[in-house]
């Protein structure tokens, strides 16, 4: 129980970074720890104690192995948060070109 | 010489990466080629091998590491992963269905030379992974020195 409790501190200290930090890097930065805080998540989903990873090897044989299907999700989900991150930061240095700044208090001529 | 040192990191960082750089690339071939046998495969090792490149490009500045990857070249490498991924798939079609095992020799399993088309696949997908993850790479680079240009 407590590895799913730490799992969910971390997902705590990415929101906060999201919604308390004026930066936009700080804010990106909270982003990627919600999304390795999810992909935890899953992974401890699967997790059995004492089993090992499903890949066959040579000579041997495993009796008591991890569930593979959260992995195979977490696998696609790492992928898809790098895109996800670069065209997040792509973005912020639009932003950075245009109103040479990264704190968004600072950002307010949107209107007009 | 003057010139040349003012690009890119310091001394150091240029003489570890002149030494590290090669291992890294062909770390991330051997994950790639034995993708079928051990953890890894083709979105890991082409993380690697894109990695490499980028180290090349922070330590020696952006001219040396597009000298030897050309960013034509990159999208060039990243529509030929999509593409022989794709031409795998379909060749299927010759037996009946779709991403179907066109080799009729098997082989042993746990060598190198098994499981058909998986390597196959797993080589078109880091060419893919790695072209593209260089080219946003230097996407962002470029982007910025276009700003600052301005």
């Amino acid at each position: 129980m407590i590895e799913y409790i730490l799992c969910f501190l971390l997902f705590c200290i990415g929101l906060y970074c999201i919604l308390r930090k004026r930066n936009i890097i700080k804010i990106i930065i909270g982003l990627g720890i919600i999304e390795y805080a999810v992909n935890l998540f899953f992974l401890l989903i699967g997790y059995r104690m004492y089993a090992r990873a499903p890949i066959l090897a040579k000579d041997q044989v495993i009796t008591n192995m991890v569930d593979p299907l959260p992995q195979a999700l977490v696998l696609t989900s790492i992928v898809i948060g790098l895109a996800v991150t670069a065209l997040i930061v792509a973005i912020a240095i639009r932003i950075y070109e245009k109103y040479g700044t990264f704190d968004i208090t600072k950002i307010r001529r949107l209107k007009g | 010489m003057k010139d040349n040192q003012q690009k890119g990191m310091s001394l150091i960082v240029k003489t570890i990466t002149r030494l590290t750089v090669g291992l890294i690339l062909l770390y991330g071939i051997y994950i790639v080629l034995h993708g079928h046998l051990t953890p890894g495969g083709g979105f890991a090792g082409g993380v690697i091998i894109a990695l490499s490149f980028i180290h090349l490009m922070l330590a020696y500045g952006k001219e040396t590491a597009l000298k030897k990857l050309f960013q034509t070249l990159t999208s060039v490498l990243e529509s030929m992963g999509a593409v022989m991924f794709l031409t795998i798939a379909v060749l299927g079609f010759l037996g009946g269905y779709f991403f179907l095992n066109f080799f009729l020799n098997k082989g042993r399993s746990f060598e190198l030379f098994s499981a058909g088309i998986i390597p196959l696949c797993n080589i078109a997908i880091s060419l893919k992974v790695g072209a593209g993850l260089f080219a946003i790479f230097v996407a962002l680079v470029l982007f910025r020195s276009l700003g600052e240009k301005k």
